[in-house]
């Protein structure tokens, strides 16, 4: 993109910090990490160097995640956030720095239950698979242990409790390839969420679906993140809902930036840094509201 | 190899046929164990097969298959059992194929393709060393169902076994696995145990069938019933149950028809497999369009 290039984020607070009270429609973000007493590290990262067939990925990154933190990971094509992911994930390996998580080393952590992740692909499944939604869902409450035989009365509970948050009950017995795109996120959602975990970490889930399903998707991230108090990190190229429904930014192009939102930190310089001197970011004064009109 | 003309009954036209002619072959011992061998190897194959299919690895059976080819004149130009040179031999290409593609060096289809050139041009190179085309490799080409032992029928009863109880008890491994991988070793689920393993039973499932239906026919085997279940956009429990019997029914068709028309028994197996496919599909197509 050229010099001008504007990247639009409708964000009242942005503009006006005194209007961040998190009551009526700012909604910036009203979630556990405002409340001061909740400081449990859940992610913790120490000069975090990643290279993938030896060019650097990710450079010198230290940044923190709390508990109840609604995170939205954003910066441009190929800066890393998938990458960022999958090495706080064990998925891929770290070339030097620590990560933790919950406070253990990443070598030595153990309780991947209280993590679910959703990846680009995960959505995009391959529709032909034959599994009912009822089948997918419970594929999530599997472990190393549950692998082998049925699943218990508490197991079955979880998925009816979570199918039923989901508002997806009423689809158990459809087979997964005859969703909309709406009901795929929500199921492959439920899938992650029967687990139970206290993280959730979601690889761009939002795109090729309509406003409206947007907006339903969201909502459910914000009843997950206020309602169950989970922690969730979510790459997203959608601004605008970052900062009216997220209480945290973090920009990555091989740097890591983070920043709080519904503060009156301004975050254009971290996104000029991430995005580039070229870009402007314009901050439309009227309420999240607009888009996001179902809290 | 004609079943009629193997039983020499003297018939020499279908109207010569009776229902008696029908139960009469299975008074045949080959025939029995043509039918219970070939019912249970389609069992091991269609369910292998649909995993397979769902994890995007078909033609890996194909390239197993095609390099197997290599094990078997190993076998059979060093005097050691061709089965276990042919066993060795599909370990290696599918162990190769999953390194090449771990490794980022190639993508599933090439390092199918590679591991595949690579034991096939080893079976060529071993024939013409041995001075010529073996009569007994030729049969590992096509297959020869009718010549099932009690030995053969033994192994394939041993692996069905194995397979099924792997597949029922670590069911939903499987499936988590090969639904999403990443997320199942999130889950804490062994994959690259299951994974193994499940690429041994692979690797057994293929060089079994071969001595039933050959090399070349074995991809159908493992493809055909799968994916015709899957046209019919069912649960995973019922989708397994549906490939199996489409299976079983294309071999029992077969063994008939082949009996009764003089065609060889693993084409027309085959060819029933095909013939379910395609009226699936066509059945599929219309009942979108109304």
């Amino acid at each position: 993109m050229n010099g001008g290039d504007q990247l639009m984020v409708s964000n009242k607070c942005q503009n006006d910090p005194s209007k961040c009270t998190c009551g009526g429609n700012c909604t910036g973000h009203q979630g556990p990490a405002t409340e001061p007493m909740l400081e449990e590290v859940v992610i913790e990262a120490e000069n975090l160097n990643i290279e993938l067939s030896r060019s650097v990925v990710i450079s010198e990154a230290s940044f923190k995640v709390h508990k109840g933190d609604y995170v939205g990971i954003v910066g441009p094509n190929g800066g890393g956030k998938t990458t960022l992911l999958k090495a706080i994930l064990g998925i891929i390996p770290i070339s030097s720095g620590q990560i933790k998580l919950f406070g253990q080393p990443l070598s030595s952590f153990k309780k991947w239950n209280r993590i679910a992740y959703l990846s680009q692909s995960a959505i995009n499944y391959d529709e032909q698979f034959p599994l009912s939604v009822q089948e997918l869902v419970s594929l999530g409450r599997i472990n190393g242990v549950k692998m082998v035989g049925p699943l218990d009365k508490k197991d079955q509970e979880v998925i009816r409790r979570t199918m039923e948050f989901m508002g997806i009950t009423d689809l158990a017995k459809r087979r997964i390839g005859q969703l909309s795109g709406g009901q795929k996120q929500r199921v492959i959602l439920a899938k992650a969420l029967v687990r139970e975990p206290a993280l959730l970490v979601l690889d761009e889930p939002v795109s090729g679906v309509d406003s409206t399903t947007l907006e339903r998707f969201y909502k459910i991230l914000s009843d997950l993140n206020i309602k169950k108090g989970i922690t969730i990190l979510i790459v997203s190229h959608d601004l605008a809902a970052v900062f009216c429904r997220m209480s945290k930014l973090m920009c990555v192009n091989k740097k890591v930036r983070t920043s709080d939102i519904g503060t009156n930190i301004d975050p254009s310089t971290i996104l000029k840094e991430t995005y580039g001197d070229h870009f402007n970011f314009v901050y439309h004064k009227h309420d999240c509201k607009g888009a996001f009109n179902s809290d | 190899m004609s079943i009629i003309s193997t039983t020499a009954r003297g018939h020499s036209t279908l109207t010569d046929l009776t229902l008696q002619d029908f139960f009469d072959l299975f008074n045949y011992q080959f025939f029995q164990y043509a039918l219970i061998g070939g019912i249970l190897i389609v069992i091991c194959c269609s369910w292998i097969g649909l995993i397979l299919i769902l994890r995007k690895q078909s033609m890996l059976t194909d390239g197993v298959a095609h390099s197997v080819f290599g094990g078997i004149a190993l076998g059979l130009f060093t005097g050691i059992d061709p089965l276990w040179t042919s066993l060795t031999t599909a370990i290696a290409t599918i162990s190769g194929v999953s390194y090449l593609r771990r490794k980022g060096i190639a993508q599933s289809d090439s390092a199918i393709a590679v591991m595949m050139a690579l034991g096939f041009s080893l079976g060529l190179i071993l024939i013409s060393l041995a001075g010529g085309f073996n009569v007994e490799l030729f049969s590992y080409l096509f297959g020869s169902i009718l010549t099932i032992s009690k030995h053969d029928l033994w192994a394939v009863g041993i692996l069905v076994v194995i397979i099924v109880m792997f597949m029922v008890l670590f069911h939903k491994g499987i499936l988590s696995m090969t639904f999403d991988e990443e997320d199942a070793r999130l889950l804490g689920l062994p994959v690259p145990l299951l994974s193994g393993i499940f690429n041994i039973l692979v690797a057994v499932t293929i060089v079994i069938s071969i001595k039933v239906i050959g090399i070349i026919l074995v991809t159908a085997f493992m493809v055909l019933p799968g994916l015709t279940s899957m046209q019919l956009n069912l649960s995973y429990r019922r989708t397994v149950i549906i490939s199996v019997v489409i299976g079983i029914i294309s071999v029992i068709t077969g063994l008939f028809v082949s009996a009764f028309f003089d065609v060889a028994t693993s084409g027309i197996i085959v060819f029933v497999m095909g013939s379910f496919f395609i009226i699936t599909t066509i059945f599929k197509k219309l009942g979108e369009r109304t």
